[in-house]
């Protein structure tokens, strides 16, 4: 591995890239893209944030490049290899002493960093959005890390795939279609695995009851509209009945909650720390409530509930509200999956770009079926 | 026999159930020329291909300046300039900035490639042209272009798969002085091309490729000596009152039928050099005005089409 050669490869990527028109327009249209998210957060956020509303318009910055990086990023390292091998470059540096590995690398590389040129062009957007108050600055440092890396593992996957797969345009869909499970795929997976997996909950009710069916004194009539004094008489004594159980389905998210780790979004969200607004309670920013979100998926419902009226002990005036856990305590209870999902995107992306140097070594023995080597 | 730096033995590779090359020996000796003749799709370029350490062969040995390609590839690349038949240029990149790319891929510093390249480009004839990105370039430019890039590291051993196609004639000639002159610094170079009169004025020795398979000395040299037109005009051909088939025929002694009329010349089949020079002897003793006698086709030509009708010798 020369350190020389590994530079020359990816400047030679990256000249090509800097000359092209379509790519400054591609830049020009996120700015204008960021431009009316920044506005939108800046008004959406003011309305409701007691400590400043940087917090909400940082992530959602941080968030939309992601979403960008991983909307483009396919299109240019989805054809880093074969698309040289078509446009007949390819050979040209296979002969040199430019090993697989240098030229792998070297597309990755240079794949990444023109990703990260998104997040260049947002960098004063999210200065932007610290000025406005809030952000601290763990949330600023490990947000950016973890948008380098997914970047990183977009750009991976793309170069990849175009190594293993013959075709430019099939490698493109595929590295859409890769993208595409772990970003939406996961969130379908996990929609759809949580409603499908389900429990029978119960619900047991015993209500306080009078004896008798005339009309008792001390009590409201619902027939007359009048409250009917007992006097001296002393009330008669509610007495408890019988215990009554209804029964109901709930979706097993807790079973399937994993399925959410590996998704871009969501590692962003898990990875960066939460604060939580002091005045309601609720995270500051988009990361927290996604984190919030899917840190909640892990908790199993209750599947057998008691309400008694017999017992003061359980059956306060809010005894049917206290079901929402404070979000403190979700985040205290429930696992971090960060770093689970992102070994796994790390694992796919460097399995993928050891298939593609594989499948580009020369001298090559077997060609994949439909190409030439030059 | 000189050294050999590029010998070939017995090498076969197939893509799936296609054989490309099914049994092709070869040697390229130092200070040489060597052409590589076949048809389209007799193997040349995938044989190349195996030479320019891209592709394994799946039987037989090949050895670069000693070196087997699929043991030892870095070694061998530093040694061998390939230009490939495909121009594949990065196009938005100079010209000046191909060479100073590829000279860096071959480990040279910045300063030494940026020299290289301006002595290559003039060399080739784009010293004018080296500002002017590659996709611009005409298509016998970048061939050019491509022809620079294989010789950017003064290789010791050339690939050259058909160099000369989109030149134009002073450009082939200017390939053909520094062809000379490369094979002159005691490089060896091995030439593929179908274009047969143009191979014919630059190669020392040629290796016939034909369905994937060298063809055997002893076969070459036969084809070689097989009859073939020679073409001959007379100074008189307009203005003399007999018709100058008749005129020869009757000189050579032969039936009129055996020769043809071909654009006010005559062609007539003749065999070995030998025969060649009885047959110009007995023109000049009738007093025949000969001003050209010479084969029709080159050598090369004749024995590729002669081994290409797949005659037995």
């Amino acid at each position: 591995m020369s350190i020389a050669r590994l530079r020359t490869l990816v400047a030679l990527e990256l000249t090509q890239r800097i000359r092209s028109v379509a790519w400054y327009v591609m830049l020009g249209i996120f700015a204008l893209l960021l431009i009316g998210a920044t506005v939108l957060a800046f008004t959406a956020f003011r309305a409701f944030a007691s400590n400043g509303a940087g917090s909400g318009i940082y992530s959602t910055v941080v968030y939309i490049v992601l979403l960008l990086a991983v909307l483009v990023s396919p299109t240019l390292s989805g054809n880093a290899v074969n698309g040289d091998r078509d446009a007949a470059t390819l050979a040209p540096v296979q002969v040199t002493l430019a090993t697989t590995g240098e030229i792998i690398l070297g597309k990755f590389l240079a794949a990444w960093i023109t990703g990260l040129a998104f997040a260049v062009v947002a960098a004063p957007f999210m200065l932007l959005a610290t000025a406005a108050g809030g952000v601290s600055g763990w949330v600023v440092v490990v947000s950016l890390v973890v948008l380098i890396v997914e970047i990183g593992v977009v750009a991976a996957i793309g170069v990849g795939l175009s190594g293993l797969v013959a075709r430019p345009l099939f490698s493109v869909a595929a590295t859409y279609l890769v993208v595409a499970a772990l970003t939406v795929g996961t969130l379908l997976a996990f929609g759809l695995g949580g409603a499908s997996i389900q429990s029978q909950a119960t619900t047991y009710t015993r209500d306080l009851s009078y004896p008798g069916d005339a009309p008792a004194c001390g009590m409201w009539q619902p027939d007359s509209g009048t409250y009917l004094d007992c006097g001296r008489e002393r009330p008669p004594a509610p007495e408890c009945g019988e215990w009554r159980a209804s029964t109901y389905t709930v979706p097993r998210f807790d079973y399937v909650w994993w399925l959410l780790a590996a998704n871009p979004f969501v590692i962003l969200a898990d990875a960066t720390p939460t604060t939580l607004d002091p005045t309601y309670g609720g995270p500051v920013d988009l990361f927290g409530s996604i984190k919030a979100g899917v840190r909640q998926a892990q908790i199993a419902p209750e599947l057998e509930r008691r309400f008694d009226q017999c017992d003061p002990e359980t059956f306060g005036g809010d005894a049917y509200l206290v079901d929402r856990t404070p979000y403190d305590e979700i985040l205290a209870t429930t696992a971090p999956s960060w770093f689970v999902g992102l070994l796994v995107q790390l694992v796919l992306a460097v399995g993928l770009l050891l298939g593609a140097w594989a499948r580009t070594r020369t001298p090559a023995r077997r060609l994949p079926p439909g190409t030439r080597i030059a | 026999m000189g050294d050999a730096d590029v010998v070939v033995a017995d090498v076969r590779r197939s893509f799936g159930t296609v054989a490309a090359v099914r049994g092709a020996s070869l040697e390229a000796r130092t200070g040489r020329v060597t052409g590589l003749v076949g048809p389209n799709g007799s193997g040349k370029t995938t044989l190349m291909l195996m030479l320019a350490s891209l592709l394994a062969p799946d039987a037989g040995e090949i050895r670069v300046a000693g070196i087997d390609p699929v043991a030892e590839p870095q070694r061998v690349r530093a040694l061998l300039g390939w230009m490939p038949d495909s121009l594949g240029a990065w196009g938005s990149l100079t010209a000046r900035e191909t060479i100073v790319v590829t000279g860096r891929l071959y480990g040279m510093s910045r300063g030494d490639a940026q020299g290289r390249a301006s002595a290559l480009l003039d060399e080739v004839g784009l010293g004018p042209l080296q500002g002017a990105p590659a996709r611009i370039l005409s298509r016998g430019q970048k061939q050019r272009l491509g022809l620079a890039r294989a010789l950017v590291h003064e290789p010791r051993v050339l690939l050259l798969d058909e160099p000369a196609s989109g030149l134009d004639p002073q450009a082939r000639v200017e390939l053909r002085v520094l062809l000379r002159r490369l094979a002159a610094e005691g490089r060896t170079i091995l030439i593929s091309s179908h274009v047969l009169s143009e191979l014919e004025e630059v190669v020392d020795d040629a290796v016939f490729l034909v369905a994937g398979e060298t063809v055997a000395a002893d076969r070459v040299a036969a084809a070689g000596r097989r009859e073939r037109p020679w073409r001959i005009r007379l100074a008189d051909a307009a203005t003399s009152g007999e018709p100058p088939l008749a005129r020869i025929a009757a000189a050579l002694g032969r039936p009129a039928t055996d020769l043809e009329i071909d654009r006010g010349e005559i062609l007539v089949r003749i065999g070995a050099d030998e025969e060649a020079l009885r047959a110009l002897r007995a023109l000049i003793a009738d007093g025949l005005p000969v001003v050209e006698f010479a084969a029709a086709t080159g050598r090369l030509e004749h024995t590729f089409l002669d081994l290409g009708r797949g005659e037995a010798p």
